[in-house]
């Protein structure tokens, strides 16, 4: 077994792991422990002295110690897969890893129990007259082929959704997309959508990236960290361990949040805000400090655009006007602003995080371009600390959405263009020969366009695709693909129910049955197949902060599951397609990504990133940069814009006091106004675009690989960018980032009330987004149901607002069939404030419903004051049951979860944002009262 | 001369329940038990905090002292020790024990039957549940511990760690009364 051997886990053959792992026993965990100063667990005489690997000897006789990630949230931490005879007995702890150093929340400690699961599904299955039948992989396969056909042939390629999953590898995810455009449709889409679209849009608009600008790491250096709308200590459990090294440092954390989590008990200071204002509270922050004159003049004048009608919106919300909207109380705003402009660790700056909190509401997108504006007004963006940190969520949403899994992007952001479609069949021509007519011929037209520039479906709303006739496409949808999502973390489920008993075939691919098997009330027409899990196959994942990890696999797959990647091959081999996606490992399918991926420079070849992990000692932890060996300079996973192969990656966005060849970068010139020339850009009021670069010195447009000003740095694939890079010169070029971003609805954000606000007064003076007649191809309302409902307080009393469990992750599928998370966590509930309780009269744990305009759900009731007298929380990761009523007899045998509960999702609100189609699930109304 | 020790900095401890699940995991601890379980108090409210509860392997025991059969030892290097097959489940060490760390499983498997109702606690894991033979002392819950809050090890290496910790949040819990 060659790659085992390969993939032990090396740091325990290293000299250094001799001393941490074998001898991690209790003696040298204080070292290893150590949460202090830099040098936590390594010491860093040993790092100096680390030329090479020592022999691969394993851990004992007969046991691998194989490194791989945690795929429970989007940190990748790093763990040691305990391998005996080819089974995975436990998990060791990885401490140099420098993102986690060991440490894992629960869901990852339970990584081997999951694995083992018995509630996996272990072959294939078809439900036939309202039995579930096991079947071969042959006839499943054939069977979906051929409606596959049929359905093409019949109704068109966009008459079939593929929902594709953030929870498989880089590889995958990127021949997902491809395999979509071979079928002929931009009908796919991915968890992104519904978890931080918003956060690309909004981020990507204001200053050409849609990343998280710095890393967990980095936030060690901080002066202030502010959380808005992100529970750290449930979703991302580790990072902790740097934002509490901040604080130990010296400083302030402060959590603005409409519910007392788990994270505010830990912060300085905790702010309570009313769900859907993060806004007015961003805006009152900004009002303060221009106010007071404490902003950045310097930083705005060189490296923005558009402060002036910035400041002109802004000015509209002083701290009472605020108070008001937010129930933030005027002299917390105040402070707020001087602590935002004053943070207490001198010369660091302040960094703002967030997470679905902020992104799922009908101004996502506004809301995140609000925190970019507020980083931008203090300067902070671009410094070691400082930054927009966007904590996303699962293992691989960063690398799903890079590979753009999307309905509206080629991978690595390419739009729809006939340019960028040229750009990528050009790569794909050299693996098979393939032509851009060829490509178009397999698209629809609707309206006089072929769809192959039009935006597809989206996963938030995939489901009116099959039930509204209106649908901007040839024919509904007809046949959906659930290849690794849940379900239940969509909203309006009743209407998604009615889309999967409609569709003619429902095929899911997943680890697990999930309610892709198990929601539709239908005896025929869904088949399910065993995928196997991301520790049974290797390949590439990229975590929140850009870092691309390799991932191991530890076992081969158990049961009769197969690898994403060989279920694509053979689909693509009985549709005619096989040339094109026939690879020899998930290494060349990453070259192949390394070749075209120009917007991101993802250029971390396979070998390289294997390198970095079996040299992971000699990464420091402070900065995640190796201080030694081989990988000398280099930043743990490459983060990109890595420029060419010998190019350390980019661990800081936008940070130009450093070189472009030692990992700096600048603001791309990206935004151009129609009077913009190669070397010229504009904004479409005339303004010159291009900003201050490294050394200060003037700015310059992006470039071609002669170093003449153009886009070529995106379709050149055989530059190397080293002469650019050697004067310093970025080849995206050296731009500003935007106030003011004139292409989005409101260019600066404004205030806009939810869609069910529970403040009619506020309804007119902050009304929502006109109705959409083709969002994403499907009808989208916003002010009629917003009128509509303008009273609806009278009725629905309370503020409902949804989040995490630490003990769960997603959908929960996994997590609710793993035995620990279950004891810990064992049932679906909503937190209501003891006030309520006592209004209602419901005691702790008592059941009660909870309704909206949309349904009701069936739940105990948490009292706490976790939430105050106005807010309902609910988490989101249940399912199983629908309104009360339990549906585990529709699993397979053998395959429902452990723990099954009601999901919020059939009550959150219809509102979706207005520029990316995220759900809004943050603020919506509803009552409880006992059942 | 080795003292192995549990340190927890409840100012940092966030409730994630990482020590739970990978005891569970290293040492199969069958549901319904838990060698570690993290306590909460003031939950949700300002003043909320967390700590991991286990054995604590105490200087003077007070379940070695008070055990009828002399199940329970203390070792040289400090990790108290429960030999099951002189346990008779009488339950005297729970009286004794300040944290409620000993466990007297019931409901067990057929094949975990013989351990019902016998004394089962945190063994530095150097004992898994069904007992056999004796590890190193691998602390898994502190090595994993998220916010590595939960300190286990050599008191002498522990202790600067502890301070240096306590000494960071402390300070800022200051400030924010
Ligand atoms: S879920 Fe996140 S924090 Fe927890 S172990 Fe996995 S990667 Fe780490
Ligand atoms: S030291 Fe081992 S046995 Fe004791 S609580 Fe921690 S993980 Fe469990
Ligand atoms: S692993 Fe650490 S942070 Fe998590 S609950 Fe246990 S002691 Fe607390």
């Amino acid at each position: 077994m060659a790659t085992r051997t390969n993939s032990i886990g090396s740091c325990s053959d290293f000299r250094m792991s001799r001393r941490t792992f074998s001898k991690l026993t209790a003696l040298g965990t204080a070292a290893a422990l150590s949460g202090i100063g830099e040098v936590g667990a390594y010491p860093t005489k040993f790092v100096d002295n680390l030329i090479e690997p020592a022999s691969a000897a394993p851990a004992a006789p007969g046991v691998d110690l194989v490194k791989s990630h945690c795929s429970h949230c989007a940190l990748g931490c790093g763990f040691l897969g305990r391998v005996e005879d080819g089974v995975c007995t436990g998990i060791e702890p990885w401490v140099e890893n420098p993102i986690n150093r060991g440490a894992m929340c629960s869901k990852g400690t339970s990584i081997a129990e999951m694995l083992n699961s018995g509630t996996r599904l272990k072959y294939p299955l078809k439900k036939e007259g309202g039995k579930w039948v096991k079947i071969s992989w042959t006839e499943a396969l054939d069977t979906i082929a051929n409606k596959v056909k049929e359905i093409k042939a019949n109704y068109g390629p966009d008459s079939i959704m593929w929902i594709g999953s953030a929870k498989v590898t880089n590889e995958e995810c990127y021949l997902f997309r491809k395999f979509a455009a071979f079928n002929g449709t931009n009908n796919v889409d991915h968890q992104a959508r519904i978890c931080h679209s918003t956060t690309v849009a909004g981020m990507a608009n204001t200053w050409s990236f849609g990343a998280m600008t710095n890393s967990w790491n980095d936030m060690r250096n901080s002066g202030l960290i502010f959380f808005c709308g992100e529970n750290a200590a449930e979703s991302h459990p580790v990072s902790m361990q740097h934002i509490l090294e901040a604080k130990n440092r010296g400083a302030k954390f402060i959590v603005a949040d409409p519910r007392f989590t788990k994270s505010a008990a830990l912060a300085d200071q905790y702010v309570r805000f009313r769900p859907g204002t993060d806004i007015p509270l961003i805006w009152g922050i900004c009002h303060e400090i221009i106010k007071n004159d404490w902003h950045n003049k310097d930083f705005i004048e060189k490296r923005t655009y558009g402060f002036e009608q910035f400041k002109a919106e802004v000015d509209k919300y002083p701290p009472e006007v605020v108070e008001d909207i937010t129930w933030v109380p005027a002299d917390t705003i105040r402070q707020l602003a001087y602590d935002w402009a004053h943070p207490p660790r001198e010369g660091s700056p302040a960094c703002i995080c967030w997470a679905m909190g902020a992104t799922q509401h009908t101004v996502g997108t506004q809301n995140i371009r609000s925190f970019a504006c507020l980083s931008m007004l203090m300067g902070y963006v671009g410094r070691p600390g400082g930054g927009c940190n966007a904590f996303r969520g699962h293992d691989n949403v960063q690398g799903a959405t890079d590979m753009c899994v999307l309905s509206h992007w080629l991978p690595s952001y390419y739009g729809l263009t006939e340019g960028s479609w040229k750009h990528w069949i050009g790569v794909w021509n050299e693996h098979a020969p393939i032509t851009f007519e060829e490509m178009k011929a397999k698209f629809d037209e609707h309206d006089g366009k072929s769809l192959m520039h039009v935006k597809g479906l989206t996963v938030s709303r995939w489901y009116e695709g099959v039930l509204d006739a209106s649908v901007k496409q040839p024919n509904p949808v007809k046949m959906v693909f659930v290849w690794g999502h849940s379900l239940n973390s969509i909203t309006e489920m009743k209407r998604m129910k009615k889309a999967l008993e409609e569709v003619e075939l429902l095929v899911g691919v997943d680890p697990h049955a999930t309610i892709a098997a198990s929601l539709a009330d239908r005896d025929d027409g869904i088949i399910i197949l065993p995928a196997s899990t991301v520790f049974e196959k290797d390949g590439s994942v990229t975590n929140s902060a850009r870092q691309v990890q390799w991932r191991n696999k530890l076992v081969e797959p158990l049961f009769d599951s197969k690898p994403d990647m060989w279920i694509m091959k053979e689909l693509a081999d009985r549709l005619g397609l096989g040339a094109h996606f026939t690879y020899d490992s998930p290494d060349d399918v990453l070259r192949e990504i390394n070749r075209g991926a120009c917007v991101i420079m993802m250029r971390q070849s396979p070998e390289r990133l294997k390198r970095q992990q079996e040299y992971c000692c000699a990464f420091s932890c402070e900065d995640c940069q190796a201080k030694s060996g081989p990988v000398k300079g280099e930043y743990w996973g490459l983060p990109w814009p890595c420029w060419n192969d010998e190019h350390p990656g980019t661990p800081l966005l936008y940070r130009n006091d450093i070189p472009v060849s030692e990992g700096g970068n600048e603001f791309r010139t990206r935004f151009r106004g129609a009077d913009s020339t190669p070397g010229n850009p504009v904004s479409d009021d005339g303004v010159s675009m291009l900003g201050a670069a490294y050394g200060y010195s003037e700015g310059y447009d992006e470039m071609n690989c002669d170093g003449t000003p153009g886009s070529g740095w995106k379709f050149e694939l055989d530059c190397d960018w080293k002469e650019m890079i050697a004067q310093n010169k970025c080849p995206s070029g050296a731009g500003k980032s935007r106030f003011r971003a004139w292409n989005l609805p409101d260019p600066v954000p404004v205030h806009r009330e939810p869609i069910e606000s529970p403040r009619p007064d506020l309804v007119d003076k902050y009304q929502t987004y006109d109705d959409m007649e083709d969002h994403y191809r499907v009808k989208c309302l916003f002010k009629t149901i917003q009128q509509e409902r303008k009273n609806l307080v009278n009725d629905y009393p309370l503020i409902l607002t949804t989040g995490r469990q630490v003990e769960h992750m997603g959908g929960g599928a996994e997590t609710r069939s793993c035995r620990y998370l279950v004891e810990l966590q064992p049932e679906m509930y909503a937190e209501i404030n003891p006030k309520v309780a006592m209004e209602i009269g419901v005691k702790h744990w008592d059941y009660i419903w909870v309704q909206t305009l949309r349904g009701k759900c069936k739940v105990r009731a948490y009292v706490t004051e976790r939430v105050n007298n106005q807010t309902v929380f609910m988490p989101y990761h249940w399912a199983g049951w629908f309104e009360g009523v339990p549906y585990a007899d529709r699993y397979p045998p053998g395959c429902a979860e452990i723990a099954l509960g009601d999901s919020c999702n059939i009550i959150c609100v219809d509102g979706y944002d207005r520029t990316t189609n995220m759900q809004e699930t943050k603020a919506c109304l509803c009552k409880v009262y006992p059942v | 001369m080795t003292t192995y020790k549990f340190l927890n900095v409840i100012e940092r401890c966030i409730d994630c329940g990482g020590c739970f699940a990978i005891c569970k995991d290293q040492n199969h601890v069958p549901e319904g038990t838990a060698r570690v379980r993290v306590v909460t108090i003031n939950e949700g409210r300002p003043g909320e905090k967390n700590v991991a509860i286990s054995c604590m392997h105490c200087y003077e025991p007070a379940c070695v002292a008070a055990c009828p059969t002399k199940a329970i030892s203390k070792r040289e290097d400090g990790i108290v020790l429960t030999d099951k097959s002189k346990c008779i489940g009488c339950g005297y060490c729970s009286w004794a024990c300040p944290f409620g760390a000993p466990k007297y499983p019931h409901d067990l498997p057929p094949e975990l039957k013989e351990y019902e109702g016998l004394m089962d606690k945190c063994t530095f894991c150097v004992q898994p549940f069904e007992p056999g033979k004796e590890r190193e002392p691998k602390p898994r819950c502190a090595l994993f511990c998220a916010t590595k809050c939960r300190l286990g090890g050599d008191i002498a290496q522990i202790t600067p760690v502890y301070t240096a910790m306590k000494a960071g949040s402390m300070g800022r819990l200051q400030e924010r009364i």
